[in-house]
């Protein structure tokens, strides 16, 4: 008798101390699996991290924590395609010399890409100096779990998020992270090398004083260069390897390292002609890119020339916005007047076109940003399903892993959030979210959203 | 030409006394206040326009120059110039313009004139007789674009000079011909393009800062210029009671002309509101004004119209303000001040342009400007502007026989200038790239 | 902007394609002489030219009504339509940076050129560094891409600069004493000999290790490994071997003999000396070794080495045989390069037709391309330019340029179309301001950073 006391004790401690329970059972909620119908009403069963069951009758195993689900919908963790959440707060929007918010993600923008920490380091002289380099970095190995900005972004209904580094042109590979906090930093991992992170980052200036390379033709012809040399490195490695005997030893160069163990690349292009451009150069390097940025997505040459390269392209969903405090005599140009009009009916239209697309944070993290933003693209045509896909099933079909998430699944991994009311509506809440099938509540939001990085001295309120 | 004949022809002008006596006979005369006249001569002598007429008789020792096919025109005045204060534009050592300080209305323009400059030479050669010549450099002045130093506001003295003399005393026509004011500005949009070496998008009041912040410095400057103003009306008024311990202040003796509107303001703005400010604060100073380089006429036209305010334009060969406007926008600016009825007249504010002042006035032609009009804005429209009418700026009797003969219109770019008189004193066409020319011409 | 533009060319699609025919009009061919009559174009070519043309059945018929006919201006030193700056500073030789690589088709300077006549320019690399980065000349085809830019066929460049310019990053103003940390060689015209002799010394040796690569793999030799490919001594290879020309900017007179005994050293030669505004003193150098000169009209005195130029340098390069361009170097005097070229004729009495073949037939020569443009010729690309009057008065204004055929600029339709431009812009205008009355007190909602443009 004492034995099953004891063994009783120890059960109910154990469950006094087991943050979540085995198995978790969301019943009577709607559910929007992205990879099929909407289930008006129905029921998710968690266990071990995965999806074990969705469906309309699916019945509640008995040692479930039952969640009531009436009112509330689920849908698939959203899923963040470029960020630097999990990272180190890294550098923030270096050009602009906007002040980071505390714990705020920087943002992937490419007016002012992450520059390399400057100064006393010499400067470059050319490419054989490797400026900006540091591809051999795999976010993977830099995660830092305590990042409060994981909770921030989570609390926005995001459960992975393909967080890079970004510093310098060859910044290093991204990694696929869970947005599980106090967690070991490789239990977060689903896939540690997404690809080679590269910006058009440079010296300001154009000239006289900065190191190499100090013009955007500087930097493309430093990229060339690598490749080339990369090329060459395995030439030499290989033919070593086969036969190393009174062949002169080839160096070790991590730079190339990192760069041949990239299966893909990020290319920067807001522009239609930097679209071009960067499309045209990845060809030339033969390798397979991800275009991030996609401000001009919305003209039809834009659409025309991403089709064509088959390349999918990560959409900022930080919309530009005319400038708060203008000169009432000065207007902004035609050009510019038009891409802020329509730059928020680009994923609609990239969705009508069939190129392959995805919305990315930008470095908006206040849940209340990245609701109203995706709204925007809501307003501007893309319907809500396209929008939800957008960030879930879209990005992990980009990224190979829709095997494992962006849906919800028998046997995927328990990635959901669960809202009341429809998501990216601006009256709705998220009321929970499942990360590798352990729950967590949004965090509490003071004051609603502290404001972005901004360059607008006295705009946060 | 050959050296020699250089020589001789040199020699032969140099030993004409300014008070010689010459018959240009039989030419064609465009007179540009009056309609041109053919086969006429014109008689100078003591360095002024003696007669005009048909039937001149060269007396006994007066030297005639046979202008059979040829026309006389009056020389031609460049509004905005550093002729003479500036050499090598890029070497700061030869540039004079630009002083230290924010109000420095003592400063003359004229006692800096480097007469030997050899863009004196340069310009004489296509027409150029006389010249404004101004204080203040590019960028705000103040060490302006060289760096440092507080934003000029008020730069100097501008100069009416002619274009060749022994000394600056020679070369005066007017020494503080006008004020130079550079009314403040709310840097706006970036990238001007072109050679604004005057360029009055100067002060940067913003410095990166929100249009508010910028609003407020700029307010605060014409605040400030005000009550520059003011402190000149009370020494004016100080001066007039001449108690005992009254001190001479040299600034405020320079402010009086202009508060006696007896020397006109000339003001750098360019854009519409500015020149709405500048011209308001020039009501409530009671000071007359011309406006320098204005690039948004259309909005202030009428005001400009309506107080008789004339405006110096700038390059007419010069990129339009911003991607939208009309690529021929600055080409049809002289139209738009000609059709508001505002007089005008143009200045290259590039010593290293001035030569091509008229083929400016030329563009404005070709983009709608009647001729005359662009004749009359090298020539009279700016003796008048600059107080100089009575003497000079057309080919009338009684005014300094400043003249040019040419081969055809001076306006097109193939017209060369074969005769070039200052004061009644013919000058040699020849200069540093002639000499060049001469010299390397000549090389077995 | 571009919608509408995009109209207009659709408008005038039927000029584009097959043939079009320019009559009544004063032609000044450049080579072969002026007349009044006629040029027959086919599929963006020039099929006739004369004064009594036989118009096809279905020919689009372009009334010249008098107006004055000429080749489109050729512009053999430009920096238009380059993405992301114009020097690679940074470095003393920049040979790896390609201008191709930066085109921007949308630089509005390309439609102001367009509408001052000029179809072709030369895009440079700028004056940083003795020696830069690859060259290459564009069509100004204001609404294709940056490929569409490209004039396909044309020897590539590579710009060379000597004086003032490369040695101001080494020799900083006011740098007394201690402001020579950032400093880079070279700081004097002695050291810019020096750092082009070496990148040349340099690229022999990288010729050699490649010549002897590809005679091994000729000779049928197995299991090689190439050299590395180093892009900044490719150009340079290429350059020894005659396959990529040199345009080099240089003023002083010692520069410009310099240049041409370090050319005749490494055995290739100067392809233009631009700017070279003290060519007039070593004009028979200059002659003997055969190099173009492109130089401004009458621009000098802005720097020290500008202070001998003379107007009359054109002019007498001219009549030493020197094949001579003038060119702008800017965005602005690009639009009025057929006034530049008249300044010819005051300043040292050029004729009309040489004055002319200044922007014309010259640069074409100069850039290796006079077998397509440059003059008014069967068989020759539709290039040309109508003015309403003689092209070498200031009194002339653009009226229409054709690029391969197809007008790309019309100042009537760009005049008549300027209003419903205004509406289209006043709309977005008026919607933004709708948009946006519910500002304020909306903090956090995300500025925008620094990328609205």
């Amino acid at each position: 008798m004492t034995r099953k006391l004891l063994t009783g004790l120890l059960l109910v401690c154990a469950c006094a101390l087991a943050q979540s329970p085995e198995a978790v059972a969301i019943v009577n909620a709607k559910i929007v699996t992205v990879s099929g119908p909407t289930i008006d009403r129905g029921t998710v069963v968690v266990r071990n991290g995965l999806i074990e069951a969705v469906g309309e009758n699916v019945s509640v195993p008995a040692d479930a924590w039952v969640v009531a689900g009436e009112g509330l919908t689920v849908y698939p963790g959203l899923i963040d395609p470029l960020s630097t959440v999990g990272l180190e707060a890294a550098a923030p929007a270096a050009a602009t010399g906007g002040r980071a918010g505390r714990g705020a993600a920087a943002p992937m923008t490419l007016a002012a890409p992450a520059a390399t920490p400057t100064a006393p380091a010499e400067r470059a002289r050319g490419p054989e100096d490797r400026p900006a380099t540091t591809s051999w970095l795999l976010a993977a190995d830099e995660l830092q779990p305590t990042d409060r900005g994981i909770e921030t972004i989570r609390s926005a209904g995001f459960t992975t998020s393909a967080t890079f580094p970004n510093r310098g042109i060859f910044a290093g590979q991204g990694s696929l992270i869970d947005l599980a906090s106090g967690e070991k930093a490789g239990d977060m991992v689903v896939v540690p090398a997404l690809g080679q992170y590269i910006s058009l980052s440079r010296g300001g200036g154009g000239g006289f004083g900065a190191g190499f390379p100090s013009s955007l033709m500087g930097v493309i012809a430093y990229i060339r260069q690598i490749y080339l040399d990369a090329a060459h490195y395995q030439l030499v490695k290989d033919a070593y390897a086969k036969n190393p005997r009174g062949m002169e030893r080839p160096a070790y160069d991590r730079a190339l390292e990192g760069v041949l163990a990239s299966s893909r690349i990020l290319f920067p292009a807001n522009r239609l002609v930097e679209m071009d451009r960067m499309l045209r150069f990845a060809a030339e390097l033969k390798q397979p890119v991800i275009l991030y940025g996609g401000r001009e997505a919305y003209r039809p040459e834009a659409l025309e020339v991403l089709k064509k390269a088959a390349a999918p392209v990560l959409v900022s969903m930080r919309w530009p916005e005319a400038p708060r405090d203008p000169n009432p005599e000065d207007v902004d140009s035609f050009r510019v007047l038009e891409m802020r009009d329509n730059a928020p009916t680009a994923p609609a239209l990239l969705e009508k076109a069939g190129v392959r697309f995805a919305l990315y944070t930008d470095g908006l993290e206040q849940p209340r940003d990245i609701q109203r933003a995706v709204k925007k693209a809501i307003d501007a045509g893309l319907s809500r399903d396209n929008a939800i896909r957008a960030l879930t099933l879209s990005p992990a079909e980009i990224y190979g892993v829709s095997d494992r998430m962006g849906s919800i699944d028998k046997g995927k991994i328990a990635n959901l959030v669960v809202t009341k009311g429809e998501i990216f509506d601006d009256r709705t809440s998220i009321q929970m979210i499942f990360v590798d099938g352990k729950k967590y509540t949004p965090a509490e939001t003071n004051g609603g959203g502290r404001g972005m990085t901004t360059t607008q001295p006295g705009e946060n309120q | 030409m050959r050296p020699v004949a250089v020589l001789l022809a040199w020699v032969a002008i140099a030993a004409a006394a300014s008070n010689e006596t010459i018959l240009i006979h039989n030419a064609d005369v465009y007179p540009v206040t009056s309609a041109p006249m053919k086969g006429v001569s014109v008689l100078i002598q003591d360095g002024k326009i003696a007669d005009i007429g048909p039937r001149l008789a060269p007396a006994k020792g007066v030297r005639v120059i046979e202008a059979r096919g040829l026309r006389v025109y009056p020389g031609m005045l460049d509004s905005g110039t550093e002729l003479g204060l500036s050499e090598i534009s890029g070497v700061r050592v030869t540039v004079d313009t630009g002083e230290l300080g924010e109000f420095m209305p003592q400063l003359k323009a004229l006692v800096a004139v480097n007469p030997e400059s050899e863009h004196f030479g340069v310009v004489r050669v296509n027409g150029i007789t006389s010249a404004m010549t101004f204080p203040s450099s590019g960028g705000g002045g103040g060490g302006g674009r060289f760096g440092g130093g507080e934003r000029q506001i008020i730069s100097g003295q501008a100069a009416l000079i002619h274009t060749d003399g022994w000394t600056w005393e020679d070369m005066e026509i007017n020494r503080s011909a006008a004020m130079h004011l550079i009314f403040p500005a709310i840097a706006g949009r970036g990238g001007r393009g072109g050679n604004a070496d005057f360029g009055p998008d100067l002060i940067p009041n913003s410095g990166g800062g929100t249009y508010t912040q910028a609003r407020r410095t700029y307010e605060q400057q014409i605040a400030k210029l005000s009550e520059f103003f003011d402190d000149a009306r009370k020494y004016q008024k100080a001066r007039a009671a001449n108690l005992p311990g009254f001190v001479r202040d040299l600034k405020f003796e320079a402010m009086l002309p202009v508060l006696d509107r007896k020397m006109p303001v000339a003001i750098s703005a360019s854009r519409a509101s500015a020149i709405h400010d500048a011209i308001a604060f020039a009501e409530k100073e009671n000071i007359r004004i011309v406006i320098l380089q204005p690039r948004e006429l259309d909005r202030v036209a009428p005001e400009l119209k309506a107080k008789n305010i004339p405006v110096i334009l700038g390059r007419v060969l010069a990129l339009p303000e911003t991607e939208d406007s009309p690529y021929d926008e600055a080409f049809t600016l002289p139209l738009v001040a000609y059709k508001a009825g505002v007089k005008f007249a143009f200045g290259t504010f590039t010593n290293e342009f001035v030569r091509n002042l008229p083929y400016q006035a030329a563009t404005a032609v070709a983009f709608g400007l009647p001729y005359e009009e662009a004749l009359k804005a090298i020539t009279i429209n700016p003796a008048e502007i600059w107080g100089a009418g009575d003497k000079l700026g057309s080919v009338e009797k009684g005014k300094f026989a400043d003249l040019i003969v040419t081969d055809g219109d001076p306006l097109e770019i193939q017209t060369q200038v074969k005769h070039l008189f200052i004061k009644g004193k013919e000058v040699a066409l020849t200069n540093k790239q002639t000499r060049l020319y001469e010299k390397y011409s000549a090389r077995p | 902007m571009k919608k509408l533009f995009l109209a207009v060319l659709v408008a005038f699609a039927p000029l584009c394609a097959e043939t079009i025919v320019i009559q009544n009009a004063n032609v000044l061919t450049v080579t072969k002489g002026s007349f009044k009559g006629s040029i027959l174009i086919r599929d963006g070519k020039i099929v006739e030219a004369g004064e009594k043309v036989d118009v096809p059945e279905g020919a689009t018929k372009i009334d010249a009504a008098n107006q004055y006919v000429m080749p489109g201006i050729i512009d053999c030193h430009s920096h238009i339509a380059i993405d992301g700056g114009v020097n690679e500073g940074s470095v003393a030789v920049s040979s790896m940076v390609n201008i191709r690589d930066v085109l921007d088709p949308e630089d509005i300077a390309i439609y102001r050129a367009l509408a001052g006549g000029v179809t072709t320019a030369n895009i440079l690399h700028g004056s940083a560094n003795p020696i830069g980065g690859c060259t290459l000349p564009i069509k100004l085809r204001w609404g294709k891409d940056a490929q569409g830019l490209i004039f396909q066929g044309a020897t590539p460049g590579i710009k060379f600069a000597l004086g003032e310019n490369p040695k101001s990053a080494g020799n900083p103003q006011g740098g007394r004493g201690g402001a020579t940390t950032n400093a880079r060689y070279p700081a004097t015209r002695m050291g810019v000999e020096d750092v082009i002799r070496e990148a040349f010394n340099e690229a022999k040796t990288y010729k050699a290790e490649w010549d002897e690569y590809n005679a091994k793999v000729a000779r049928g030799e197995h299991g090689l490994i190439p050299p590395r490919t180093d892009l900044r001594l490719e150009p340079l290879k290429e350059v020894l071997e005659g396959k990529r020309y040199v345009h080099a900017h240089c003023y002083r007179a010692d520069e410009i003999l310099m240049l041409l005994r370090v050319a005749d050293d490494y055995g290739f030669k100067i392809r233009t000396l631009q700017h070279v505004l003290e060519g007039y003193k070593v004009a028979d150098e200059i002659a003997a070794h055969g190099a173009g000169a492109s130089t401004f009209s009458d621009w000098w005195s802005y720097k020290v080495e500008a202070y001998d130029a003379i107007p009359y340098n054109t002019a007498m390069m001219v009549k030493k045989g020197i094949i001579v361009s003038v060119n702008s170097d800017d965005a602005e005097l690009m639009r009025h390069l057929n006034t530049e070229a008249a300044k010819a004729m005051k300043y040292g009495g050029l004729t009309e037709t040489q004055a002319l073949a200044l922007v014309t037939i010259n640069p074409a020569k100069q850039l290796g391309i006079d077998n397509r443009v440059g003059s008014i010729e069967p068989g020759k690309d539709a290039d040309l330019v109508i003015y309403d009057k003689d092209p070498m008065s200031d009194y002339a204004k653009v009226q229409k340029v054709l690029i391969d055929g197809t007008v790309y600029f019309d100042r009537d339709t760009e005049v008549s179309g300027r209003a419903a431009k205004q509406a289209a812009k006043q709309r977005l205008i008026d919607k933004e301001k709708q948009n946006q009355p519910r500002q304020g007190g909306r903090g956090g909602r995300g500025g925008q950073g620094g990328q609205v443009q």
